[in-house]
């Protein structure tokens, strides 16, 4: 076998695992369509890729982090935050900078859990439940518990219901989204860290890495994926929820780990983060379309987390003994 | 050999994982009241006859004879029972239980039963165990707040519990400081003296001589020396059995001191610490472990914080400041691959580049093409085996892991100084060879280099001339034709030096 | 010399909270420091309490739980049903499905190999969900059976009989882990994972009852929960597993696991009650005490951290002085 490798192919196109995701989404696909009514219609499908675009796009920012090796609580609660303050300034500022006010709202919340995590040493569940806790009181606290509706305007709604040429807004942020996340981790410098950071953290430190650093720019950087679909979502609800999006870290969490991303870092793909957020996607609008109660969403979530976590660790088994026997 | 004597045989040993043959042909033989030294390179298959003889890895083909009767275990719980105790670095104690509950851990952990302190074993006894061993620790302390040389005595308290026949000792001695040693083996002795067997694991000859009655050589998965009385072979005759080759030859002689690269002052404010580095020299910094060795030459890389003054060609930087320290070209590996080193889920490629991205990056973008073409010829000289630049780290054995830590080092931008903790440690022979030439050469190249090992025999084959570490300060600089007696002499402090 | 064992210090850091936050109420509003508001916080921390000597167990085996507030709904809701059908005593079935809800997260977590935040995060999603479906898409199941307000709101003797009797169960506790074997072996096995399985332990199993016992308080808590609504509310409890984590935390139990102590978790619950208490009666919308409740969550943590590297100075000065002699 040539061991020497070819030059100009890129690395990083491979994926770290055979996508066994790919494979099953696929199979959940054609199942799908051959079994449950209505779901090959292109409008629907437009509908799956539409709902699944927030998840995408928050979920690219989950992968940051637990490529890391930490994990992300907060989503939820600074997306509702940002919802919250964008209405709140919408009346002073404007559709444009009130969106704004709100993407930095949660860039901020992400920030501190970054901060958090990486100079003070906090265990992230205890950092990022910590500040769920504070963004989601600080949101009810602004409007007192209840919902506060926007005044429309076009500029407004367009991150939700626009178009560029035929496609609709959300649906083209989320491959933009991937394809940013992907050049952050395959060619960044600070993408590369991440992965160096989270496979270990000590070795990156006496290798001359700024290890806090890295990690509060990477929770950042989540929280700016994590922004741009705060933007679209409390586009899409024209107004400011305190109680938007409880379980969008559940959500997104499940996704990478239904695509194959381990929670102990150092490993991931961004295909493994789409093909997750497609399962879930697909997941829920099966039950819509066979008209089984929603809570079953988060029953075969929950069983769709625990399956796909099983059978990769099967395969991780393996891996290491096929590691050991070339030893 | 009378029969009766056997504690314990195992013969015709043999074990594969996959296509790697660990043990082709073992055979050990323990004799009571004896203490039985195992030597064999790393990759001999010492640690996987070890985990055999515990229960740990059951082997393929072979018999084990316990005392006579043919044995075979399970677990390592089984062969606890049957009376072989393993005492390994890693202690098998609860750092946050008493001593009490610590010596009782087997009454506490097996069989069924509700009340916790029935289960405690009589304090009058524990107290008679501890006294065995000459530890004198209140039953009811936590066990976290005793020594590390402390702990492995209650270890060895504990396996009093049981009919102890087999000691195995898996360098105990590993984290311990000479007077911690000695006391261990005064244990070990008395042990024995009332029959037990010691099975004894070190790479050092010094406490093999002091402690063993009989030795074991094994090379390549075979024995090669069988129960020989310790005196009967020469350390060389040892060596060349376990090494199977020649010794490395020494470095050629450093002529012209050049100009000073690496200068540290006042390690643990302390004043008798000033330690130079000059270019194209290596240093060879000797300690025992506990004597401050290592941790003088983490701090000296920027790796561990404390008082006193480091600087690199006149650039000073704050102890603790790793960062600044390799920005400066000082480049360290670490004493622990594992924990402080490797970036396991990563390729090989990026294990090395991660200190050299800068060179690639363009405003934050790396060009991963240039990445490749600069990296893997690195990885082509210090012979990287298997040759995939994209495998992942955790697949090459340790030596190819090893290799990956010095690439990183060379591949530092603006390389002055390098400081190297056991860089050979756990590493086979080969790899040992292309790891001390690549060194040499960097030192050739003009590199400052600072090497600090606990292994003898790699200071002597590396090193310029010797610093020598006791008590937290240099106690002793010795030059490059130093016999080894002076060294070992100076590395104890039996003499004022 | 030896080092400071840290063991008496981390479990006096929950009482010491509760006595400088009642000093600060105490002055910020007359009302706080009076007998009336003492009782009617120790009648208020119980599902609390419950809940976080549950995560506790979890913690201790250096894991978590965060389904605890979700099982507590499910098995609540689930005891209320069965109630309605065989009366009174079959509230209590609320404590076997907690327990089972906890086998599966053990078994998921000891003999699987699952991370502890994964596996209870699907089992999280997983009960929500049938909460939901068992009730038919969330509505509250009113407890026929009998008026536990009683039970739940009136004290005997400073504390209503439901609170005497959490009480008891977190005694019981208290006794399976300072006194019974399992909770030695709970200890050990936070203690050094490793080397349970040395000296003869089964590390899986331990570690199943660990979670097992978290679940089962959870339960606890569930029917708790249901007597004192009068109904089980399958949405009720999102949330409860930060508090659960966060009392639990400041409560003393060790992160890196091995120490835990009930007592100090109790008192962790009824500081954040303190919490929650006073600012509603310092007049500070409700809302905000969610914000402080996400402070002390974070400033527990700081607090384990704070606590671990003082130790690991101290010790780092006893190895020197010992080693280096």
């Amino acid at each position: 076998m040539m061991s020497k490798r070819l030059p100009g192919r890129p690395s990083s196109l491979r994926l770290p695992r055979p996508p066994a995701v790919a494979l099953v989404c696929l199979g959940l696909f054609l199942l799908c369509c051959l079994f449950v009514p209505r779901f090959a219609s292109f409008g629907n499908l437009e509908n799956v890729l539409r709902v699944a675009a927030i998840l995408c796009i928050v979920a690219c920012g989950q992968a940051i982090v637990i490529i890391l090796g930490g994990i992300e609580f907060s989503f939820g609660a600074s997306v509702a935050l940002a919802s919250v303050v964008t209405v709140m300034a919408l009346p002073a500022a404007g559709p444009i900078a009130g969106l704004a006010a709100g993407g930095a709202t949660v860039i901020g919340v992400g920030a501190v859990n970054g901060w958090l995590v990486g100079r003070m040493g906090l265990p992230p569940v205890i950092a990022t439940l910590g500040t769920l806790m504070i963004a989601s009181g600080t949101a009810a606290w602004l409007v007192g518990g209840l919902p506060l509706d926007a005044p429309p305007s076009a500029a407004f709604s367009w991150p939700a219901r626009g178009r560029v040429l035929g496609i609709p807004v959300p649906i083209l942020a989320a491959m933009l989204a991937c394809v940013v996340l992907h050049g952050l981790l395959a060619y960044g410098r600070i993408g590369r860290l991440w992965y160096h950071v989270g496979a270990n953290p000590l070795a990156a430190r006496l290798a001359g890495i700024d290890v806090a650093r890295i990690i509060l720019l990477g929770y950042a950087a989540a929280g700016a994926f994590c922004a741009v679909g705060a933007i679209i979502l409390t586009s899409r609800v024209a107004s400011g929820q305190p109680a938007l999006a409880p379980n969008l870290p559940f959500e997104t969490i499940a996704a990478c780990a239904i695509g194959g991303l381990p929670l102990s870092g150092g490993r991931g793909h961004v295909l493994q983060v789409v093909f997750g957020v497609l399962t879930v996607a697909m997941l829920n609008n099966a039950v819509v379309l066979i008209n089984l109660p929603v809570a079953w969403q988060l029953v075969l979530l929950g069983l769709a987390v625990l399956a796909a976590v099983g059978l990769q660790k099967d395969w991780a088994a393996l891996k290491r003994l096929a590691g050991r026997a070339t030893r | 050999m009378p029969a009766s004597d056997e504690a314990l045989l195992a013969t015709g040993i043999a074990k594969t994982y996959g296509a790697t043959c660990a043990l082709r042909d073992a055979r050990l033989a323990l004799r009571r009241g004896r203490v039985h030294a195992l030597l064999g390179e790393n990759g001999a298959g010492k640690s996987t006859l070890v985990k055999i003889l515990v229960g740990a890895v059951t082997p393929d083909s072979g018999r084990l004879e316990l005392g006579g009767v043919p044995a075979a275990f399970g677990s390592v719980t089984q062969a606890i029972r049957a009376g072989i105790v393993p005492i390994h670095q890693h202690l098998s104690l609860f750092p946050e239980l008493s001593v009490h509950e610590n010596l009782s851990a087997f009454a506490l952990s097996g069989g069924g039963g509700l009340w916790a302190g029935r289960r405690l074993v009589d304090p009058s006894r524990a107290r008679g165990w501890l006294a065995e061993v000459g530890l004198e620790v209140d039953l009811a302390a936590p066990l976290g707040t005793l020594s590390l040389g402390e702990r492995q005595l209650v270890e060895v308290a504990r396996a009093l519990s049981l009919d102890c026949r087999v000691l195995v000792l898996d360098e105990p001695t590993a984290a311990l400081n000479a007077g911690e040693a000695d006391r261990l083996f005064a244990v070990v002795r008395r042990l024995c003296a009332n029959g037990t067997a010691a099975l004894f694991i070190s790479h050092r000859f010094d406490e093999i001589e002091a402690l063993a009655d009989d030795v074991t050589v094994l090379r390549d998965g075979r024995t090669v020396i069988d129960a020989a009385p310790i005196g009967r072979h020469s350390r060389e005759t040892l060596t060349h059995a376990m090494l199977g080759a020649g010794v490395e030859a020494g470095p050629e002689r450093l002529c012209a001191r050049a100009e000073p690269v690496l200068a540290g002052r006042g390690f643990a404010g302390r004043g008798d610490t000033d330690i130079t580095v000059h270019a194209g020299e290596i240093v060879g910094l000797a300690g025992l472990i506990g004597s401050g060795a290592l941790a003088l030459a983490a701090w000296l890389a920027g790796a561990q914080a404390g008082a006193g003054e480091l600087s690199v060609a006149g650039h000073g930087f704050t102890p603790g400041d790793r960062r600044r320290a390799a920005a400066l070209g000082i480049a360290y590996v670490p004493a622990d691959r594992h924990v402080e080193g490797l970036f396991a889920p990563l390729s090989a490629r990026r294990n090395v580049s991660i200190s050299a991205l800068g060179r690639f990056a363009r405003l934050g973008w790396l060009r991963t093409s240039e990445e490749a073409e600069r990296i893997d010829p690195l990885l082509r000289r210090l012979k990287l085996h298997p040759s995939r630049p994209e495998a992942e780290a955790a697949t090459f054995s340790g030596g190819n892991q090893q290799k990956l830590l010095i690439a990183r080092c060379l591949a530092l931008p603006g390389l002055k100084a390098m400081v190297l903790l056991e860089p050979t440690r756990g590493v086979d022979v080969a790899a040992r060879g292309v790891i001390h030439d690549a060194i040499r050469e960097a030192a050739a190249s003009g590199v400052a280099v600072l090497v600090a090992t606990s292994d003898l025999d790699e200071l002597m084959v590396l090193a310029h001339r010797y610093l020598v570490v006791r008590d937290n300060r240099l106690a002793a600089e010795l030059p490059q034709d130093a016999p080894r007696a002076a060294l070992l002499s100076a590395l104890s402090g039996s003499i004022a030096a | 010399m030896r080092p400071l064992s840290d063991s008496g210090a981390r479990f006096l850091v929950a009482p010491a909270s509760i006595l400088a936050a009642s000093a600060l109420f105490g002055l910020a509003t007359p009302g706080f420091l009076t007998l009336d508001n003492g009782l009617s916080i120790a009648g208020q921390i119980w599902i609390l309490a419950l809940l976080a000597v549950g995560q506790m167990f979890a913690i201790t085996v250096r894991g978590f739980d965060i389904s605890v507030g979700a099982v507590a709904a499910l098995s609540g809701t689930l005891g209320v049903m069965a109630a309605n059908a065989f009366g009174m005593p079959a509230l209590l079935l609320a404590v076997p499905v907690g327990f089972a809800c906890g086998t599966v997260n053990g078994w998921l977590v000891g003999r699987a190999g699952f991370q502890p935040i994964v596996a209870t995060l699907g089992t999280l999603l997983a009960v929500k969900g049938l909460a939901l479906l068992v009730t038919g898409d969330g509505q509250a199941v009113p407890l026929a059976a009998g008026d536990t307000a009683g039970l739940a709101f009136d004290a005997v003797i400073g504390l209503p009989p439901l609170g005497w009797a959490a009480l008891a169960c977190i005694a019981l506790a208290h006794v399976l882990l300072r006194h019974l074997v399992l909770g030695r072996r709970i200890l050990m096995l936070g203690s050094n994972p490793e080397a349970v399985a040395l000296v003869g332990g089964a590390p899986w199993r331990i570690e199943m009852s660990a979670y097992q016992l978290c679940g089962a308080f959870a339960g606890l808590a569930g029917a708790l929960m249901a007597a004192r609504a009068g109904a089980g509310l399958p949405t009720e409890g999102a949330g409860m597993e930060l508090q659960s984590i966060a009392a639990a935390v400041i409560g003393g139990t060790a992160l890196a696991g091995g120490r835990a102590n009930v007592w100090a978790v109790l008192a962790g619950a009824a500081f954040v009650q303190v919490v929650l208490t006073g600012l509603n009666l310092s007049g500070v919308s409700p809302f905000f005490a969610q914000i402080a409740v996400g402070a002390v969550i974070i400033a527990s943590g700081l607090m384990d951290m704070g606590l671990r590297f003082l130790l690991s100075r101290l010790s780092r000065t006893f190895r020197q002085q010992g080693t280096f002699q």
